[in-house]
């Protein structure tokens, strides 16, 4: 009896410690962060993290994911596109933690160049991105050794420093926005610990962190901006399980839902009908083909003939219950500049013609293709493209793989059919063409000189109506290379709970989304 | 007893060598570049030279006997590693994730024997009665219901206030309170009570049949007295066996049940070292889980002994 007492009092201690406090957000993540490292990281789940910790020279605007100032107060480029003069923010403080001892707590150029540097290390224990400052006037030189410093980094004055560039690149500053400044002593301190427990400038603080289960920061009371963050700490929660994670929604032990199962995506709507909220998102799913296999590698018209065969809007808004837009403009998602071309609209008939001139009248002749698919994507859009093919006389079998395999897999030749994805930082072509359209980076292995020299025309561009014109050319002649199915585009869609305010989403997708902004009103 | 024991423990010498063996065999015939997983979704980002020198410098381009020799070696000297993908020492994840699965093991198997257990007596004591049938077919049930689903059932109706009772939190560890180990262990538990509970009554009908039961039976002991004072140690042998079985199944982390009730143990960490081709933490927390299964089952024979003073080692 006594033992029974106390468990309950113990269940009665466990309720109450359930009720959170007042002023944190509870935050789902699906996956765990890797680790912490600014320089190591290449997940939505660390940068989900890392975003509210660190900040670099500039940041995404949260609404609209243009370039905005952010431990740069202004900057100035130079006509020629190669110099650029930033002015930082006078006034930033490294967060205050008990174990590292700062000789100037302020955040000067010594600081950017100190983090900049740590970048380019050929090291793949030490940095993971180089490529976010290689384009620096003597950079290369320094990752290999040649040179002990880089000859492209000038520090004018504490709050003064000067970058110069070895070509004019539009993309410049937007690779800046997840170079972090790091205090030195931080790492002196914190050694590979650092990775574990950060310490930047941003808006909240490293609290703790237990794997696999809760993560949670700190508001940093001497953050630069004044009056932010208006939270008092923020939890992030670790969720693997989507269902679970509807359930913890209604029950108030999360504030904000992300992955909302695309099989309750109406019901969830309805449910929660005033908490729903939904933006177009830049992420864009393909069904790619090899291009340099047969049959697809060598036969426009057949490439062209799938893209006519499927019925987007079938799929995406009848189906899968509207948890995408359909893929009914080009490869670029049409919030980005340049989108707008012709699309291959859902027209059988013009399918079956364009089969026929391809050589395979009704079908005859083609041997089925296998279609891949990775096994965290929906299975129902997979057996609508099969069976779509199947009306123009198309064989298609499908194959799902795990993920990990599969994403090992879909570069090699035997692959000629595969579902892909990709998700762009920021509205800009260059997000999409330069990864997926250049020199064979894709997994359709596309490869059009053409392509390729206009691509590093429209990067030397600063001009953006002209570079968006160049862009614009680009996807016409990707359209009519026809080396994907564009399947659809994302929407970033999720549910917050009436307390929470100023959660600002961009189309860039939540897990930019800063928390330094957001209101609880419980 | 004790030489018995010292020479059980040196076979598990071979046995740890060829599960080492296959687990490297297994992770490195997986299809697929390893790097591209270890660098996550986002790895067409990176630059094709920073790919090449993650490959280089995680040794993936040395022959395979070489890698081999080098896991080996480095477990020999008790060294597990450092995981590629998480920044922590194998060693790290097994002293963080270990002592959570085996809270949830405990709690599942005290559930499951106190259920079990008794429901295998009733059921064989009043063997063919509607007792003994609706215990069986609810044993039926808890075996075939996967443990995903009587999760969701579990949850819906005691974590939901729309549907039933919030009761209990939905999901998590929390600060380790009892709480949030009620449901997990709960719906882990009743999943293995059914196995023990068939288990149990079928042995005890085995030995209801045999003479030393008669011969009791027939000096006029009471059905109750022969159960518990004669039956029950000889039957409860296969039970032990399955008991061990399951203590080794889940010392592994039961993902399934990890994964649903957010409980940051060792399954899930398994699984996802897996699937981002992690091979220092599969090779590691394996191991280390085939020690525990080969200590687990000397454990067990040793019970034996103690239910069963004609088993001598």
């Amino acid at each position: 009896m006594k033992q029974f007492r106390r468990s309950l009092l113990i269940m009665l201690i466990g309720v109450m410690t359930v009720a959170w406090g007042q002023g944190t957000l509870n935050y789902p993540i699906s996956a765990d962060p890797e680790h912490l490292d600014p320089w190591r990281s290449t997940t939505v789940a660390t940068r989900r993290v890392l975003v509210n910790i660190y900040e670099g020279l500039v940041t995404l605007d949260p609404l609209t994911a243009e370039i905005i100032p952010a431990l740069a107060e202004s900057w100035d480029i130079s006509d020629d596109g190669r110099t650029y003069t930033f002015k930082l923010r006078q006034g930033v403080l490294f967060q205050a933690v008990d174990d590292v001892t700062y000789e100037n707590r302020e955040m000067t150029a010594q600081d950017v160049v100190w983090s900049w540097l740590r970048y380019l290390s050929e090291d793949t224990n030490v940095s993971e991105h180089p490529e976010y400052l290689s384009d620096i006037t003597g950079a290369t030189a320094y990752m290999s050794g040649e040179a002990d410093s880089v000859a492209g980094l000038e520090i004018i004055d504490d709050y003064t420093l000067k970058v110069t560039i070895d070509q004019p690149s539009h993309r410049f500053l937007a690779n800046l926005i997840n170079a972090y400044v790091v205090p030195e002593e931080a790492l002196t301190a914190r050694g590979d610990d650092l990775s574990n427990r950060p310490v930047g400038t941003g808006p909240f603080m490293f609290e703790s962190w237990n794997r696999d289960d809760q993560l949670i920061l700190t508001k940093n009371p001497e953050y630069w901006e004044t009056g932010y963050p208006k939270l008092d700490s923020v939890r992030f929660v670790n969720i693997p399980d989507n269902t679970t994670g509807v359930l913890q929604y209604r029950e108030g032990e999360i504030d904000l839902l992300f992955d909302i199962p695309a099989a309750q995506f109406k019901a969830l709507q309805t449910e929660f009908s005033s908490e729903y909220h939904e933006e177009p998102g830049l992420n864009v799913l393909y069904w790619g083909f090899k291009m340099t296999e047969p049959p697809f590698g060598d036969n426009p018209k057949l490439r062209q003939a799938f893209n006519h065969a499927i019925d987007r809007e079938l799929i995406w808004d009848i189906l899968m219950e509207g948890s995408r837009r359909p893929g009914t403009s080009g490869v670029l998602p049409p919030e980005m500049p340049a989108s707008d071309v012709t699309p291959y609209t859902y027209d059988p008939e013009k399918a079956k013609e364009l089969l026929a001139e391809a050589g395979y009248p009704n079908g005859e002749g083609l041997e089925s293709i296998t279609l891949y698919y990775f096994a965290s994507a929906d299975d129902a859009p997979q057996v609508a493209f099969q069976d779509m093919l199947k009306q123009i006389g198309v064989t298609i079998d499908l194959q799902k793989e795990d993920n990990s395999s599969y994403w090992g897999h879909v570069g090699e030749p035997d692959v000629k059919l595969f579902l892909s994805g990709w998700s762009a930082d920021f509205a800009d072509p260059s997000e999409i063409f330069d990864f997926l359209f250049a020199e064979g980076r894709d997994d359709t292995k596309y490869d059009n000189p053409e392509v390729n020299a206009l691509l590093k025309e429209a990067t030397a561009t600063s001009d953006e109506a002209a570079r968006n014109a160049i862009y614009k050319q680009v996807h016409e002649l990707i359209m009519a290379d026809a080396p994907w199915i564009v399947s659809s585009y994302s929407k970033v869609s999720f549910l917050q709970k009436p307390a929470v305010e100023d959660f600002l989403v961009s189309p860039a997708g939540t897990y930019r989304a800063p928390l330094k902004y957001v209101v609880l009103n419980r | 007893m004790v030489s018995y024991v010292v020479r059980r423990l040196l076979w598990a010498i071979p046995t740890l060598l060829g599960v080492f063996t296959i687990i490297f065999v297994l992770t490195y015939m997986l299809p697929g570049d390893p790097v591209r997983a270890i660098m996550g979704e986002q790895y067409r980002r990176a630059d094709p030279e920073t790919i090449e020198r993650v490959r280089e410098q995680l040794g993936f381009n040395d022959p395979w006997y070489e890698q081999y020799a080098r896991f080996l070696w480095r477990s020999v000297r008790g060294d597990l590693g450092q995981s590629y993908v998480l920044d922590e020492t194998v060693k790290d994840i097994l002293i963080y994730r270990f002592p959570r699965t085996l809270q949830l093991m405990g709690a599942a198997l005290l559930v499951a024997v106190i259920l079990g257990i008794p429901a295998g007596i009733i059921a064989a004591r009043f063997q063919y009665s509607w007792l003994d049938h609706s215990l069986m077919l609810l044993a039926l049930v808890g075996i075939a219901m996967p443990v995903f689903w009587q999760a969701i059932l579990a949850k819906i109706y005691l974590t939901q206030g729309t549907y039933g009772v919030a009761l209990f939190p939905v999901a998590g560890y929390g600060d380790g309170q009892f709480i949030y180990l009620v449901l997990p262990s709960l719906v882990l538990g009743t999943h293995l009570s059914a196995t023990i509970a068939r288990v149990m009554r079928s042995s005890l009908l085995e030995e209801r049949s045999k003479d030393y039961s008669r011969t009791a039976r027939s000096k006029g002991l009471t059905t109750h007295a022969v159960i518990f004072n004669h039956q029950l140690r000889n039957a409860l042998i296969p039970v032990v066996t399955v008991i061990g079985l399951d203590v080794g199944y889940l010392l592994g982390g039961s993902v399934v049940t990890e994964t649903v009730f957010n409980w940051p143990g060792l399954g899930r960490a398994v699984v996802n070292a897996i699937l981002r081709r992690d091979t220092p933490v599969v090779i590691g927390t394996l191991i280390f889980g085939a020690l525990l299964f080969v200590i687990v089952n000397l454990i067990v024979d040793l019970i034996y002994a103690l239910i069963n003073p004609q088993i001598r080692y």
